[in-house]
């Protein structure tokens, strides 16, 4: 069943020196049980996309659907886990994990157990109390996640979750994402992954969406059909790797050594 | 500009001395500072006037339930600071229509000296509603506290709502997180760490304006309160009145010190929201030092005069340099001979305007000016000369106290240790409260002139002070390294290192320091209680003074407000915003 449909669509900004096209003619699906990668240069539009997809931004041409209504808004069957955590510091663990939920306007009473449930999902118990500034990089991006899955979206976008974090971190909460994803008991059904890491997107990915530099497009859909866990030192995996960073050298027209593409470039706006 | 965290605005938290167990801890300290300023004062006063404990306590009933006016007073003026602060700061922060016309206004009002407001207010509200009511004289305090209190706050809010990060208004939005429960969780939070600051700064503040404004009123009309009775003590010589004023006074700013500041400044910090997305693994803050805040909240302070001095582009100078400068590209209109002329010349004609629309105002609604006050008008470019003499020798004395003591205490761990407490309590203390003090027992040691000069630096010193210290702690200890890995000591050190180094929180501190004397001067220049007991000099505060206690002297008193303002500006406009601008290029080491 089809969760995400994005058609042909396009997102320019008027700027001091004429229109600024980010991105254009973007079509592409997420299914129920998707995990969806897009990878692409920093600036080609990845996390514009990701916030027209959420219905916090409308584009300027094409359509974006959930299951078949068009976004119009913010859609609350989708959550989002920002790159720079975006965790409220006046608020507890536990508060900022309630977050969604009031603004849902669920009652007390249900707010409570479903927050514990998904504080320790996360691995958070124990930390209810805590303040995010309290807490470890890895830590604070698990409250971000607790937050978004609490609401129990359909959809998880996440924005380059794990560029701010440690590579073991890193590493660490990959899995769990992924062990997340694949629970049949819990959220979300898909997850949409923004990120510039390549190796990341096909580590975690069925299928990776490769976007071209700016204006953004889509140079291929790469499906990834190498059986999980996946080794990252297979020829296979790495088969794979050479030929997005090609798509992208090549898409991009300034050829750029794959090394230099794997370091972390500035966010991309 | 990284906001709040910028250069003058964070103290370092105190180094390994805060451990030494040997001291006493940080509120003790305090307390007993604050018990130890009454007696101080009381011994260095028992030499002129007479005092005992029981003479003492004789007043202390009426002074208590002054000091209670006072504060009711001030907590008007608070309250009404706060909802104000809040609405205006969140609506300009919110509305971009809006926000185009409201920080412009706001940047001019907090440009003008608060004792501009002063008799304006006072004149329109005395006879609410009607002559001889306590509902007026009160009303027109608390809107001057008000004035004095608000700007800073307004800021605080409007500028933590601008530099909320993205992603945190992104996150409520991705939860569609809307109107009240928005406010209420994500807004209002983000607002309250600067608010408490600026609170703390605007409530010291405004016991210094409200002293002034029950003075300035006493003058004239009785208003109960703490400033009234100090100085009708000391009018009287009654040295153990004054004294029962000044302890149960000291009480009560220890009291909201302990009692409301420091838990509120201790409980603001978690809403700070200047945590670094890369979160240094396991970052658990040291608990901050809670006497840090007064430094913090001046940093504050100074932020907004400073904001107000160089973002107001005077209509005035750029008519200047249009005029004198035409033909020439922007860059290259070099502020020459010519250009001072014009810009003098400009000066004179609009000031003149303003006199001519003062006078024919005030001659079609109460008919014409009597001559004395119309030589006085003309007179008043003479008093705005004094009045400048006068604040530029306090500042000047002010430089020669602060810059050595911020060394001082900045550079030795004890002196940071056991000297910044007394200078923090110090500096919360209004220094308006010894004002009457400084008139009746010490003008005949110091002369007239001195003691006005020695008022000005009470209201001028803190200011100029606490930036130098921030700026000498700011300085990055790697830069120090350099320049003795170099062999640089003693006055080169300071030549080259150390004065280049803290120039920006210099013109910052002289800036708000320059603020400070203009709001002093009114009290300073002329103060009147009884026959032969009046201080006068000539000056502008002295003229808005006398304006307003003559009959038919509105003209004079509108006048010289008008002459101040300008002046000010002019002020700003050819001093101090080139040498902020300079500061900001030239002497950045971030």
């Amino acid at each position: 069943m089809s969760l995400i449909r994005v058609e042909h669509v396009g997102k320019s900004f008027a700027s001091r020196h004429g229109t600024m096209t980010i991105m254009q003619d973007i079509s592409f699906e997420v299914k129920d049980s998707d995990f969806l990668a897009i990878v692409g240069p920093s600036g080609c539009g990845k996390s514009t996309l990701l916030r027209l997809i959420q219905g916090l931004d409308q584009p300027t041409s094409g359509q974006i659907s959930f299951r078949d209504q068009p976004v119009r808004g913010v859609c609350s069957q989708m959550a989002m886990v920002f790159q720079s955590f975006a965790l409220y510091p006046w608020l507890t663990v536990s508060q900022n994990v309630a977050f969604g939920l009031e603004a849902l306007g669920w009652p007390k009473e249900r707010i409570g157990p479903q927050v514990e449930r998904y504080v320790t999902v996360t691995g958070l118990d124990g930390f209810q109390e805590a303040y995010p500034r309290e807490l470890s990089g890895g830590m604070r991006q698990r409250v971000g996640l607790a937050r978004a899955l609490a609401v129990e979206p359909a959809v998880l976008l996440m924005d380059e979750p794990f560029s701010a974090l440690d590579p073991l971190t890193a590493a660490s909460l990959r899995d769990e994402v992924l062990q997340l994803w694949r629970d049949p008991q819990l959220p979300p059904d898909a997850v949409l992954l923004v990120s510039h890491n390549i190796e990341e997107a096909i580590e975690l990915a069925d299928r990776v969406i490769v976007f071209s530099r700016r204006p953004g497009h889509i140079l291929a859909e790469v499906p990834v059909d190498l059986p999980r866990p996946r080794d990252r030192k297979s020829e296979a995996f790495y088969n794979l790797t050479d030929r997005v960073y090609s798509l992208i050298t090549e898409g991009g027209q300034t050829p750029a050594p794959p090394t230099a593409a794997a370091e972390a470039p500035p966010r991309d706006g | 500009m990284n906001e709040g965290t910028g250069s003058v605005a964070s103290p370092p938290t105190h180094g390994p001395d805060a451990k030494s167990s040997r001291h006493l801890p940080s509120p003790w300290r305090s307390a007993a500072i604050y018990l130890a300023i009454p007696i101080v004062a009381g011994a260095a006063l028992s030499a002129s006037v007479g005092f005992s404990v029981a003479g003492i306590a004789v007043y202390l009933p009426t002074a208590g339930l002054d000091v209670f006016y006072s504060f009711l007073r001030m907590g008007a003026a608070y309250l009404l600071s706060l909802g104000f602060a809040l609405a205006y700061g969140y609506y300009a922060a919110t509305h971009r229509p809006g926000e185009r016309v409201m920080i412009p206004i706001l940047d001019i009002l907090q440009s003008i000296p608060i004792l501009g407001f002063f008799p304006v207010v006072i004149v329109l509200l005395l006879g609410f509603p009607t002559a001889g009511s306590w509902i007026g004289p009160n009303i027109a305090s608390v809107v001057l506290i008000f004035t004095s209190m608000s700007w800073n706050m307004v800021f605080g809010v409007y500028e933590s709502l601008k530099t909320l990060p993205a992603e945190l208004k992104e996150a409520a939005d991705t939860f569609a997180l809307r109107g009240w429960l928005r406010f209420r969780r994500v807004l209002f939070p983000a607002t309250i760490n600067r608010l408490v600051y600026n609170s703390v700064l605007s409530w010291t503040g405004g016991w210094f304006f409200l002293v002034e404004a029950e003075i300035f009123t006493t003058n004239s009309h009785a208003l109960a309160g703490i400033g009234s009775f100090l100085s009708f003590a000391a009018s009287g010589h009654n040295g153990n009145e004054f004294l029962a004023g000044i302890t149960v006074l000291v009480l009560v700013i220890a009291v909201l010190d302990f009692v409301v500041w420091r838990p509120l400044g201790r409980w603001a910090e978690r809403f700070r929201y200047d945590q670094s997305p890369s979160g240094e693994a396991g970052a658990i803050e040291a608990p901050r030092d809670t006497s840090g805040r007064f430094r913090r909240a001046a940093a504050y302070v100074t932020r907004g005069v400073r904001t107000g001095v160089t973002r107001i582009s005077t209509p005035l100078v750029q008519l200047a340099s249009i005029t004198v400068g035409a033909g020439r590209a922007p860059s290259e209109r070099r502020r020459t001979a010519t250009y001072y002329v014009g810009l003098g010349t400009i000066l004179v004609i609009v000031w003149l305007m303003l006199i001519a629309i003062v006078v024919s105002v005030y001659g079609v609604f109460s008919g014409p000016i009597v001559p004395s006050v119309r030589s006085q008008i003309f007179g008043l470019p003479f008093a705005m000369g004094a009045s400048i003499v006068r604040v530029v020798a306090a500042y000047a004395l002010c430089l020669a106290i602060a810059l050595p003591l911020a060394m001082w205490v900045a550079r030795r761990p004890r002196a940071n240790r056991v000297g910044l407490p007394v200078i923090e309590v110090i500096a919360s203390f209004p220094a308006t409260a010894l004002f009457p003090v400084i008139i009746f027992e010490l003008v005949p040691y110091i002369s007239p002139e001195g003691a006005a000069i020695l008022m000005l630096l009470t209201g001028m010193l803190w200011y100029l002070f606490f930036n130098l210290l921030s700026g000498i702690r700011a300085l990055p200890p790697d830069l120090e390294e350099a320049a003795r890995a170099f062999g640089l000591k003693g006055r080169q050190f300071v030549r080259r290192v150390l004065l280049p180094g803290v120039f920006p929180a210099l013109i910052t501190g002289s800036i708000t320091a320059f603020g400070g004397g203009w709001n002093t001067l009114i009290v300073a220049e002329y103060l009147s209680a009884g026959p032969g007991k009046t201080l006068s000099l000539l000056g502008i505060g002295q003229r808005i003074d006398i304006g307003y206690a003559e009959p038919n002297g509105y003209p004079l008193m509108v006048a010289a407000l008008f002459t101040l303002i300008l002046t000010v500006i002019t002020i700003n406009e050819l001093i101090w915003k080139p040498l902020y601008r300079r500061a900001v290029e030239r002497y950045r080491y971030d």
